[in-house]
């Protein structure tokens, strides 16, 4: 499903804040696969989301979508084939429309907008469906400020209007960090719920490594820009947080010293 | 104020109408700070005025003139997008640009439009046949004309096209991550927006009888007057509402305008306009604020007096 060969980004090339975010990154992951991506700060990992959805700047590689090179296209035009949710609820969503209004522009995405009306009665039934399922009585809050609820509550509407059009892909870039134990805990079933129903396939950061194995199939965890961890099946069910932490160990003959990455 | 001047003023309230709608369209839709309008107005009024001259029909001599404030528009679009100039910068070097381009376009400073047949004069003719006063046709095709550009932006606005538009002046970064092609949108709102303004020009050519390249200066101004103007006495969130309340400060700002000159108040004079201006806009956007200071200092008032 997604194909990434040897991506290398390199933020301020040839100055003295040279940074090489990402060197030579090879990942394949497959149709229906849930990754989850963990990495201390400045490892790399949302860079490498910003390398499939198109929002970093590559220097080498290529990204394949679907068996399609899109390496050179841009955002907008990568937005079909994924639906993304951001870390922070505020940039995910447009503050001063209603929930209507930003679920009917993520309906859209994928498809060409064009004169028809955007909250057609039709399309209202819809969202007030698919908004229900989360049960924090939204569907009767359609025509409010999407800027007057929570966070947390932007992030389950975030992730209700990421499964409103057709994609495979879910790209989740560490969308419970902003968010308090609670609702981070109702975010992640929700994630796990609206994956299920829809078949998707998910790459998703997350700053917990607790959260990385408790989720999903397989877990890969970078490093300085590199891949250094990649574990799946057998072997990733029985693993917790102290044997992965071993295992970097072994790998990189260093100790990990990232405690946010530890503790949470 | 005589009945004639009454209906001249909410007929150029009217036609400035189509300014404030370009300028709501930019300023608060799309959040670009646009002061093309200075050069695109002018634009409307010298190619309407230009090719009603040449012998063409004064409709397609209109349409030519949209057209017109459309590709200033584009150019200014083309500056802030393309060639990353700051989207204020990219529109005064339009607006300064436009300046010379028109003078280019009449081969003179002004155009006198005396005896030459505009939109405006089949139904003009047919008011004198009738008997009513040609005064009052004028101004309701005009008003018919902006109800009907109000009535597309409007339901422009609330299409799937439209709502990506209004998305890209709130977050341009989600509008892309949906597949909303933000440089599009900005392109077509500022081709839209000073299309209105030079539809506004050409008007304005027409029911004046002239053109001069001097008349767009303080476009911008009078504009934004009647957008903050309408919005501070009409608030509202739907569409239409901002639609009818821009249009009516533009009427409104007028007729503030033309009573304080002609009540004589303080020895006014017609060079006083951008001062009564000013204040004006200043008290359309203070008045609001103020009112909120008040209720509140009122609520802690009494919450004090509770406590006591």
């Amino acid at each position: 499903m997604i194909e990434l060969n040897d991506i290398r980004v390199t933020f301020n090339e040839g100055t003295i804040l040279e940074n090489q975010a990402l060197r030579g990154v090879s990942l394949a992951v497959p149709e229906k696969q849930f990754v989850t991506v963990i990495g201390s700060n400045g490892a790399g990992k949302s860079t490498l989301l910003g390398a499939v959805s198109g929002e970093t700047p590559m220097v080498g590689g290529q990204v394949l979508i679907d068996d399609i090179d899109v390496t050179h296209k841009s955002v907008h035009e990568r937005a079909q084939y994924a639906a993304r949710v951001f870390q922070d609820p505020l940039a995910g969503t447009c503050a001063s429309l209603t929930i209507e209004e930003n679920m009917a522009l993520a309906y859209k995405r994928g498809s060409r907008r064009s004169w028809k009306m955007a909250l057609s009665s039709q399309r209202r039934k819809l969202f007030q469906e698919r908004i229900s399922i989360l049960g924090l009585g939204l569907e009767d809050r359609l025509s409010d400020n999407i800027g007057l609820l929570s966070g947390g509550q932007r992030q389950a509407v975030s992730l209700v209007m990421a499964s409103l059009a057709d994609s495979k892909l879910l790209l989740l870039d560490e969308h419970t960090a902003a968010l308090d134990p609670r609702m981070a805990a109702f975010v992640l079933a929700l994630t796990k719920k609206v994956v299920e129903e829809f078949d998707l396939t998910v790459m998703m950061v997350t700053h917990s490594m607790k959260d990385a194995l408790a989720h999903g199939d397989r877990t890969v965890m970078l490093h300085q820009g590199e891949i250094v961890l990649d574990v799946q099946g057998q072997e990733r069910k029985q693993m917790d947080v102290k044997q992965l932490l071993e295992m970097f160990s072994k790998v990189r003959g260093e100790e990990l010293a990232d405690d946010s990455l530890l503790l949470s | 104020m005589s009945f004639f001047a009454f209906l001249g003023t909410l007929e150029i309230g009217l036609v400035y109408g189509l300014v404030a709608l370009g300028v709501y369209l930019t300023f608060r839709v799309l959040d670009f700070p646009d002061l093309t309008v200075d050069g695109s107005f002018p634009m409307g009024a010298a190619v309407a005025a230009t090719a009603i001259v040449a012998g063409i029909n004064p409709w397609i001599a209109t349409l030519l003139a949209i057209f017109a404030g459309s590709l200033c528009g584009l150019v200014t679009a083309f500056l802030a997008i393309r060639c990353g100039i700051l989207h204020l910068l990219a529109s005064i070097l339009t607006m300064i640009a436009a300046f010379s381009i028109n003078i280019r376009i009449m081969g003179r400073p002004n155009l006198a439009l005396l005896g030459e047949d505009t939109i405006l004069t089949p139904f003009e003719l047919l008011a004198m046949d009738i008997g009513i006063d040609s005064g009052i046709v004028r101004l309701g095709i005009v008003l018919l004309l902006v109800i009907f550009s109000g009535w597309f932006i409007t339901r422009l606005l609330a299409s799937d096209f439209g709502l990506g538009l209004r998305a890209t002046g709130v977050n341009s970064r989600m509008v892309s991550a949906q597949g909303g092609n933000t440089a599009l949108y900005t392109y077509f709102g500022l081709a839209l927006s000073n299309g209105l303004v030079g539809f506004s020009g050409a008007l304005f050519a027409q029911t004046n009888s002239f053109a001069d390249v001097t008349s767009g200066v303080g476009t911008i101004v009078v504009g934004l007057a009647a957008v903050i103007l309408g919005q501070t006495l009409i608030p509202g969130r739907k569409i239409w509402v901002a639609v009818v309340a821009v249009i009516l400060g533009s009427v409104l700002y007028r007729l503030a305008v033309a009573f304080a000159l002609s009540s004589g108040m303080f020895g006014m004079q017609a060079s006083d306009l951008n001062l009564i201006t000013a204040l004006l806009v200043a008290a359309a956007l203070i008045a609001p604020k103020m009112k909120t200071t008040i209720q509140r200092k009122k609520k802690q008032a009494i919450a004090a007096k509770k406590l006591a």
